[in-house]
């Protein structure tokens, strides 16, 4: 079934144009408002931006003609021992800001939102963060040691953590962190880089209370110290309830050994909680009775509010939302019949609601969840429409089974201020132009 | 078990919906698969290298503000600044007082950090960046009292010891508290949710991130993190020549089919060991690939240019630490990585 959404007047959508286009120059102004008028007069919607993406088509290879591979034989088996995406695909990689770290080693990439479908992120589009880059670990030397407030201190190989029975789930994982450049203005040209630290997997591993059980955990035992083996010996400080709760000890994911970008061979998984605190190459678990207040719990990770004090332990990522067809690299591309698609996550649960405002969150309609919906996973919404080339400020708002509804940026900037770098979930806006053209802005 | 829970945090994870595990866990109950080995002593001691606030983990040994200098200079001023101040983008660790409620917060040791066992803590896990585990304990509370000194913390004759680490007050340590998130709530409204006259619009602040790949069509080159920035470096290099009327050649050197077998085996050790500074620049270090900046430097020939690599040196643009702080690295490692850097630079 479809909706057609009716959209704002022209008069609405021309003062806000208006009002929308004060900062420009003269020049620009008159510019951008004679676009805006061609467009609400019905002329546009016949240049589609991002265009110059199609490459040429060969007419050679089109019917009625026998195209050029139906005349020939293509590569056989195992040409490709562990085959790869079509080359015509390659734009779908992992991108990066440099600007926003000193160095590639101790830094953040994010993944092509735009382009994947259903909820699972394949295992070389995963978002990469790293504080000391990538260990390659032979699997047979790699060892986890459980030790601290424990009856029994044990170290384990990969072997012995294969042993025990194992389970599967798709959990996502984001970065804290995503989102985080735009606190104080919309600064990303693209839905990559605006929401990009966001991966969703099937993973496979050990309830960690399996482990702690096998240990024999002390009664004043209520805090875990996962590390990492890389060059960074990465740490956090994990209450034991979530440990008890669902945390998980990784080595595998969407169906084979993690990746090495992933913690090969071994990883942490909270799921629901800051990306950070799932530890990738996980060596060692000290149960403690307090928290360590390690750098990444301290100087990182902790949120700045407007009154100088900060937030520690924010671990949990709340409910977030973002409209991933059209996007800034996937424009409108004809008028007529159109799937909004998008993502919505949270770290409390599973996605209950997400809606859709085409007028920058006057009026919603609420959208079709699709697929499967999962307790702490991405979950796919979407709702077909009509465009017909008119403006949109396109939104989407999800809800989640504890009833919390994703704010608005002015709610949260209300609150945290402007430089609490975290934990931005805010509704997200895409300007849709008469042209097909999307482009990011915030709306206050 | 479990009973005597913070109770701030407590709430807090009751509000997650993680209060019912606490009960009835049997953790204590060990080893019903009787899988893995009991770890020794001496196992655990060799990774167990936390530190927390209360001083648990501290190793024996004490150290000294004077000899923390010499260390500091030599191991940690090439990215974090003589007095703290930071190169580029890397951190700052000094200053920054009284600034965290203003539009842009210095956020460092002495402005921000809650407990001065953090320092210690992260120095002995994770530097210096080039190295890390590298260090002594005995340098590691040398360079941690060096670097509470550079924010005024203690005094320059201050001796730092396993007793009074976690005696040490930061200036910031009561501004932390317990997450109380949710903390905003909205309400799921469908109609005349926003006057739309009032709406304020904002537009993306343009071209401080990368399109290319979908305004001007594939930009395979700028999906990687070196690659954006050799980008940049070239856009630059053209532009500072267009001043002086010059014409320019890609200055990635190009080599890589070329390399000699020292230069193939130096590989591996450049982008573990030099890449940090070589692959961006950093600090004056020249840049691989960057055919200018190597040309006099090569010119001096290989001994010169691996002697400087192995013992130290320090130039007109900026300092070379001995091996780039890789003690760990032979000197056939370091002369093979300075092939690699060479052979990719003209």
């Amino acid at each position: 079934m479809s909706k057609i959404i009716k959209g704002p007047s022209t008069r609405e959508l021309m003062a806000q144009m208006v009002q929308e286009s004060e900062h420009l120059s003269i020049n620009d102004r008159r510019d951008f408002l004679r676009k805006g008028v061609a467009a609400a007069a019905g002329m546009a919607a016949t240049t589609i931006a991002g265009s110059s993406i199609a490459s040429e088509v060969n007419k050679a290879n089109l019917p009625p003609n026998e195209p050029a591979w139906g005349k020939q034989l293509g590569h056989g088996v195992v040409e490709h021992p562990y085959g790869s995406p079509s080359k015509f695909e390659n734009h779908v990689v992992r991108r990066t800001v440099p600007w926003l770290t000193a160095d590639s080693i101790a830094s953040i990439s994010m993944t092509p939102l735009q382009d994947l479908k259903g909820i699972i992120t394949p295992n070389g589009l995963v978002f990469e963060r790293y504080h000391g880059g990538v260990p390659q670990i032979p699997v047979e030397e790699h060892r986890l040691i459980i030790h601290g407030l424990v009856e029994r201190p044990i170290i384990f190989t990969m072997e012995d953590l294969m042993r025990f029975p194992s389970v599967s789930e798709i959990k996502f994982i984001e970065c804290p962190a995503n989102g985080g450049m735009e606190w104080k203005g919309a600064q990303m040209e693209a839905l990559q880089f605006t929401h990009g630290m966001l991966s969703c997997c099937e993973w496979t591993g050990v309830p960690l209370k399996v482990l702690l059980e096998e240990a024999g955990v002390k009664p004043e035992g209520k805090w875990i110290l996962a590390e990492g083996a890389d060059g960074s010996h990465m740490s956090r400080s994990i209450p034991i309830e979530k440990a008890l709760e669902d945390t998980l000890v990784v080595y595998a994911q969407n169906g084979e050994m993690l990746r090495p970008e992933q913690g090969y061979p071994l990883r942490l998984l909270n799921p629901g909680w800051e990306g950070n605190t799932s530890i990738k190459w996980l060596r060692r678990l000290e149960v403690g009775d307090k928290p360590w207040y390690h750098r990444e719990e301290t100087s990182k990770y902790t949120d700045l509010m407007p009154d100088g004090r900060a937030r520690k332990f924010t671990f949990v990522q709340e409910t977030n939302s973002v409209i991933t067809s059209p996007c800034p690299e996937k424009p409108m591309v004809k008028p007529g019949f159109v799937e909004i698609e998008g993502l919505a996550w949270s770290g409390r649960g599973k996605i209950k609601q997400v809606d859709i405002s085409f007028d920058g969150g006057v009026t919603w309609v609420p959208a079709k969840l699709k697929g499967l919906v999962l307790d702490k996973a991405l979950t796919r919404f979407s709702l077909v429409t009509k465009w017909d080339g008119q403006p949109w400020l396109l939104q989407s708002r999800s809800i989640d089974e504890t009833g919390y509804v994703q704010p608005t940026l002015s709610q949260l900037r209300k609150v945290r201020g402007g430089n609490s770098i975290y934990h931005k979930n805010s509704i997200h806006t895409w300007k849709v132009a008469p042209t097909g053209e999307v482009t990011n802005v915030q709306i206050t | 078990m479990f009973k005597s829970l913070d109770n701030k945090l407590k709430k807090s994870l009751m509000a997650l919906g993680l209060g019912a595990a606490i009960a009835a866990s049997g953790l204590a109950n060990a080893g019903q698969f009787n899988i893995g080995t009991t770890a020794t002593p001496e196992e655990i001691a060799g990774w167990d290298i936390d530190i927390r606030p209360d001083g648990m983990g501290l190793p024996e040994g004490q150290g000294t503000v004077e000899a923390g200098e010499e260390q500091y200079e030599a191991l940690c001023a090439t990215c974090h600044g003589l007095f703290g101040e930071g190169e580029g983008r890397w951190p700052v660790l000094a200053g920054g007082q009284d600034t965290l409620t203003e539009e842009r917060p210095t956020k460092t040791v002495g402005s921000y950090w809650p407990y001065a066992s953090t320092l210690y803590d992260y120095i002995r896990r994770a530097m210096p960046f080039t190295a890390p585990r590298s260090l002594s304990d005995q340098q590691v509370y040398d360079i941690t009292a060096y670097v509470l000194y550079l924010n005024e913390i203690v005094d320059e004759d201050f001796v730092l010891t396993k007793d009074n680490l976690a005696t040490i007050e930061m200036p910031n340590q009561d501004n932390f508290f317990v997450d109380p998130r949710p903390d905003v709530k909205n309400t799921r409204c469908m109609k005349n949710c926003a006057d739309p006259k009032k709406l304020q619009i904002a537009g993306t602040l343009r071209g401080i991130t990368p399109v290319g790949h979908f305004v001007e069509g594939a930009d395979a080159p700028a999906a990687s993190h070196d690659a954006q920035m050799e980008q940049e470096h070239n856009k630059e290099k053209v532009r500072k020549a267009s001043l002086k009327g010059e014409e320019v050649t890609s200055s990635n050197g190009g080599g890589a089919s070329a390399l000699s077998e020292s230069a193939t085996a130096g590989q591996s050790t450049y982008d573990g060991a030099c890449k940090v500074c070589h692959g961006s620049g950093l600090t004056g270090s020249p840049k691989i690939g960057d055919i200018d900046a190597w040309a006099g430097r090569i010119k001096q020939g290989m001994p010169v240019l691996v002697e400087h690599a192995i013992k130290g040196f320090t130039g007109d643009t900026g300092v070379m630490p001995p091996k780039g702080g890789r003690v760990d690295l032979s000197d056939k490692q370091v002369e093979d990585a300075v092939a690699y850097m060479v052979e990719s630079s003209r």
